[in-house]
């Protein structure tokens, strides 16, 4: 009901008067929130309505986003937020569940590993529980299920496998009926997430090939080779999908180059945000200006507002000593590390203040 | 002020760092609790307020509606807005409590605010000519303004400014004492007039328009409690914030000694130039704890209901320094203000020798 103020251009403007918002249907949020979670505004909740156990360290959350959540098509992928110990975190996943899920029950599922060190993944893992509610963005991305039908092979590596699941989940339902292979490296035959569900696939999908490689069961660990390649019958005229481990895909990428198959044939994503780089020797990186659509490097800990307007751009700012906040603006991707306390950020979406933000690696900033 | 070498100086900063640095490390769960606590008491004042207002006929409704609709208008500019703007939680990352997009429930626009106030009277506290929050360009509260016939009625400017504290606030960047002065043009100002209407014009809306007439019978009800709110805001911030840095003992600063000054001189005007008074908890929180002005001003950053939490430390760190930490009860340091904003109206030889303490506070480069 209250999406009304969203919706209704004339409501929307009186909203913004009397609410001094530019969202003005969140202004009754912190009311809402504490009646019932899904009717929260900001962003578009999404309640937590069941948790499966995938493998020892994968766990699959099934999510059952607010009616005004737009959908997604096999592939791609969202934005989550969770508040952790009172921080917003905003993090990317593949959704593992084909949109056939989404339109029977208005469920979508997310199969996530824990990330070694990783703050969302693993507090996700031990504190998310069936009930709770948690921020759900809309689908986004380019990895999607070729159309028309054509021969397709798939690489996956670990927990890369989660947009691969949604897409195959949604072409054996649509009868899709040339040949598809999936090559799925994972460490131990006990990594294998959704085996079942893959089997079951293999089973029933004649056009359907699945090789399992356990990369560290033998003495030798096996790794993607020009031998897996050759027993994909007709790999020249094959659509080929990459989604793991950096290694694995640059492999891939690599032996698939080498056989001719040209770069717009093979679609790449990564399925994880790179862990953050507490390495304070690697200060300095490539930092892409948004809205300015500029690209800068930058080396040293000189800092984003020095490098900003170095690029001759006019950021605003204040004191220049961290302490007015004038200058702070919208890091959506990358880790900087804190001048003043010496503190890395995360890698995700968040404030920072440009007089005392060194860039620690690649960052996009909203200006 | 009291002279510190660069050493001492130094010596400060670090000790001032180190009481920010433990807040920091400690930020979390329960300083997002605490902030949106408030903003669900302000939603809920604000939303009773409105509802109530239209059967303001009852006398009683008429104050209790008048009232929780003024609190709520005080909480939502002191303890939220300021705060939220300083950047006190951007580190929550919730677009809704960000210091660079919030906008608040008074005329001034956030954008204006924070360049006057984030900015120039943070940076600059105290230092005459170059903070215009001392005396608002309107009073005269050091010698460092000669004295004029016209500042004899100055008493009156201030009453004025406080009844309609938020245009005063809203009009603040205009800089009208330099238009008068010619060193500015109207022109320049344009820009920043437009944003004024455009801000002024929606609270004049919201208050003094579209809600009374949407219970049209008894729009008069309706309009005289949103004109009392407004100005039960009004009295109370201008109050409050004359407490901050126009007590007695608040000291002002030239521009020449704070030329190129370091962090640690930094911190040592902030201290000396800003002051404090006792309350208890809701007297803080309806205040934005700027009754912990000094505290306010070296870490404006900090989630303000930390303030009272580190008091005691910073207290010891300026006795340890020999810095006066400049409090009292409310009616003692509003007592001294009034007496400034008096004392400055008269001419210099006769406030000599009716007010003497204020001799003291002049500058004494």
């Amino acid at each position: 009901m209250i999406s009304v103020l969203e919706n209704s251009p004339t409501l929307h403007w009186l909203g913004r008067q009397l609410f001094n918002r530019e969202d003005p249907a969140a202004f009754f949020d912190p009311l809402l929130e504490r009646i019932n979670p899904m009717w929260v505004q900001q962003y578009t909740p999404a309640r937590v309505t069941a948790i499966r156990n995938e493998t020892a360290d994968t766990k699959t959350f099934v999510l059952a986003p607010a009616k005004r959540w737009k959908g997604f098509q096999a592939g791609q992928h969202v934005n989550i937020s969770i508040d952790i110990d009172g921080i917003r975190r905003n993090r990317t996943f593949s959704l593992s569940s084909s949109p056939i899920q989404w339109r029977n029950d208005g469920t979508v599922s997310l199969t996530i590993k824990r990330l070694p060190g990783g703050l969302v993944t693993n507090w996700m893992h031990d504190h998310l529980e069936p009930e709770a509610v948690i921020g759900l963005g809309e689908a986004f991305g380019d990895f999607r299920v070729p159309a028309p039908q054509e021969p397709a092979l798939y690489i996956a590596g670990g927990s890369g496998i989660t947009p691969v699941l949604s897409q195959l989940e949604t072409m054996a339902a649509s009868d899709y009926r040339a040949p598809v292979t999936l090559l799925y490296f994972v460490r131990t035959q006990a990594d294998v997430i959704a085996a079942e569900k893959l089997h079951a696939l293999a089973g029933r999908w004649p056009a359907f090939t699945l090789k399992v490689v356990a990369t560290n069961e033998t003495e030798t660990p096996q790794f993607l080779s020009d031998q897996h390649l050759d027993e994909v019958p007709g790999l020249g005229a094959r659509r080929c999908y990459l989604c793991g481990p950096k290694g694995l895909m640059d492999l891939a990428d690599d032996l698939l180059y080498r056989r001719g198959i040209g770069e717009e044939r093979i679609h790449s994503t990564f399925f994880s945000v790179p862990a953050a780089n507490l390495d304070t020797d690697t200060l300095g990186g490539a930092v892409h200006f948004e809205r300015s659509n500029l690209d800068v490097s930058s080396e040293g800990d000189a800092v984003l507002l020095e490098i900003a307007e170095a690029a001759k751009l006019s950021p605003r700012y204040g004191c220049r000593m961290g302490i007015c906040h004038q200058c702070s603006c919208r890091k959506t991707s990358g880790t900087v590390i804190n001048r003043l306390t010496g503190k890395t950020s995360g890698p995700g979406e968040e404030t920072i203040q440009l007089c005392v933000s060194v860039p620690s690696g690649p960052v996009s900033i909203d200006i | 002020m009291k002279r510190m070498n660069e050493a001492q100086l130094k010596e400060l900063e670090q000790d001032l760092d180190t009481i920010r640095d433990q807040v920091i490390a400690d930020l979390g769960e329960r300083d997002a609790r605490y902030i949106r606590s408030i903003v669900r008491l302000h939603r809920s004042l604000e939303i009773g307020g409105r509802v109530l207002m239209p059967f303001g006929f009852i006398p009683p409704v008429f104050i209790a509606a008048t009232t929780a609709l003024g609190i709520s208008k005080i909480i939502e500019n002191m303890e939220i807005g300021h705060n939220v703007m300083h950047g006190q939680y951007d580190w929550m990352n919730d677009p809704s409590l960000h210091s660079q997009t919030y906008e608040w429930d008074t005329v001034c626009t956030g954008d204006s605010w924070r360049r006057t106030h984030n900015y120039e009277h943070h940076t600059y506290t105290n230092i005459i000519g170059k903070d215009r929050d001392y005396g608002y360009a309107l009073l005269r509260l050091s010698d460092d303004d000669k004295w004029k016939p016209a500042h004899s009625l100055q008493f009156i400017n201030y009453v004025l400014l406080s009844v309609f504290f938020q245009w005063g606030v809203g009009l603040h960047e205009l800089e009208s004492e330099r238009i008068r002065r010619r060193e500015i043009s109207v022109r320049e100002k344009i820009p920043f007039l437009k944003d004024f209407f455009r801000k002024g014009g929606r609270q004049a809306f919201k208050d003094y328009v579209f809600f009374p007439l949407i219970t049209f019978p008894v729009a008069p009800v309706v309009l005289a409690g949103n004109v009392g709110a407004n100005l039960i805001r009004n009295l109370w911030s201008s109050t409050v914030i004359f407490c901050g840095h126009f007590t007695q003992d608040a000291e002002t600063f030239t521009e020449e000694e704070c030329e190129g000054e370091s962090k640690g001189h930094w911190y040592l005007r902030q201290l000396t130039g800003s002051s404090n008074f006792t309350g208890g908890k809701w007297m803080h929180v309806m205040s934005g704890h700027l009754s912990y002005q000094v505290e306010h001003h070296i870490f404006p950053d900090l989630p303000a209901h930390r303030y009272p939490e580190i008091s005691e430390q910073v207290q010891a760190v300026c006795k340890k320094h020999g810095i006066p930490y400049n409090t009292g009860t409310f009616a003692r340091q509003y007592s001294t203000v009034l007496k400034r904003i008096l004392g400055y109206s008269l001419p210099d030889r006769l406030r000599n020798r009716m007010l003497p303490e204020f001799n003291s506070t002049a500058t004494q480069s």
